[in-house]
């Protein structure tokens, strides 16, 4: 690192320690992990060069609302509803366990896309309710209501997949 | 209000740890820099290297050429009637013949014999032919 004043020192820590979030998240938007990681970069480049963070009250929010934007402004260039790319890993499954990984990918994957924000943002991101309904526009309630529906979607979709494995 | 249904599946989601993102780009430009650089070191000296094998072939090519031109200079069988006189030929042939006068004589006496181009005649062969009355 170049500059190694006390803002990239603290811009660094934030990387290190919402970076996978983040990434999970920009990964949600646009479905591809290369662009994700691009987006993710952007946005910590762009904070380094201007270093203005200090002035952000909420920097986790701030954080996922810059990396949405980014993410955002990224799909409209490229095709907005480009499919996921479930190919890859986002996860480090517990326990190696590869195929649970993959089957929470594909439950993701069937989500509307803004349940998926909700979710992403919720569990991997530990964002309140609140800091994600300032993040996404809508009032705590609709987002609370969203990610519910999205948690018994995710839980139906993962377990019936499970007890079809199971079955068969 | 979430269900302990929810609350467990929740906690089950969350021992699903997201990817860790590749480092950012600044930290990593020195070390691509450094990388960068080997590659370029080594082409350099294979280039440094070739260049002087070039050089050292290419003199070598045009060397032997030189000696084999002093080495005949030095024969005098090999001096030709069309060869200039060089001061090089001239030492090569005072070299071999016994003395200053001889080798002068060589040189004087030697047939000189200039193609001339066809249907022309020299003067001296005109003249030889024609019979003067003095």
């Amino acid at each position: 690192m170049h500059r190694t004043d006390g803002n990239t020192a603290e811009i660094e820590f934030l990387y290190r320690q919402h970076g996978p979030a983040l990434l999970l998240f920009a990964h949600a938007i646009t479905g591809e992990r290369g662009r994700a990681q691009d987006a993710v970069h952007q946005v910590f480049l762009k904070l380094i060069e201007k270093g203005s963070l200090r002035q952000v009250a909420d920097k986790k929010a701030y954080l996922f609302a810059c990396t949405r934007n980014a993410a955002l402004n990224d799909s409209k260039l490229r095709d907005r509803n480009a499919p996921l790319d479930t190919d890859s890993a986002w996860f480090i499954p517990p326990d190696r366990d590869y195929a649970g990984e993959q089957n929470l990918r594909r439950a993701l994957e069937a989500l509307p896309h803004d349940q998926r924000q909700v979710i992403v943002l919720h569990i991997w991101g530990e964002l309140t309710f609140s800091q994600i309904s300032d993040l996404v526009g809508l009032s705590s309630n609709t987002v609370a209501s969203r990610y519910r529906y999205a948690l018994a979607k995710l839980r139906d979709s993962m377990f019936a997949k499970e007890n079809s494995c199971a079955n068969s | 209000m979430p269900t302990p249904d929810d609350e467990r599946f929740e906690a089950y989601l969350k021992q699903f740890r997201p990817l860790v993102p590749e480092p950012l780009p600044m930290v990593e430009r020195s070390h691509r820099a450094r990388r960068r650089f080997a590659p370029g070191a080594w082409a350099a000296a294979a280039v440094a290297v070739l260049v002087l094998v070039a050089l050292t072939l290419h003199i070598r090519t045009n060397r032997a050429p030189v000696t084999e031109t002093i080495g005949n200079a030095g024969n005098p069988e090999h001096l030709q009637d069309s060869q200039p006189l060089t001061m090089r030929s001239a030492n090569a042939l005072m070299a071999k013949t016994p003395s200053f006068k001889a080798m002068v004589d060589d040189m004087a006496f030697r047939s000189q014999t200039v193609p001339l181009p066809k249907g022309k005649r020299s003067a001296v062969a005109v003249l030889r032919k024609e019979k003067i009355k003095l």
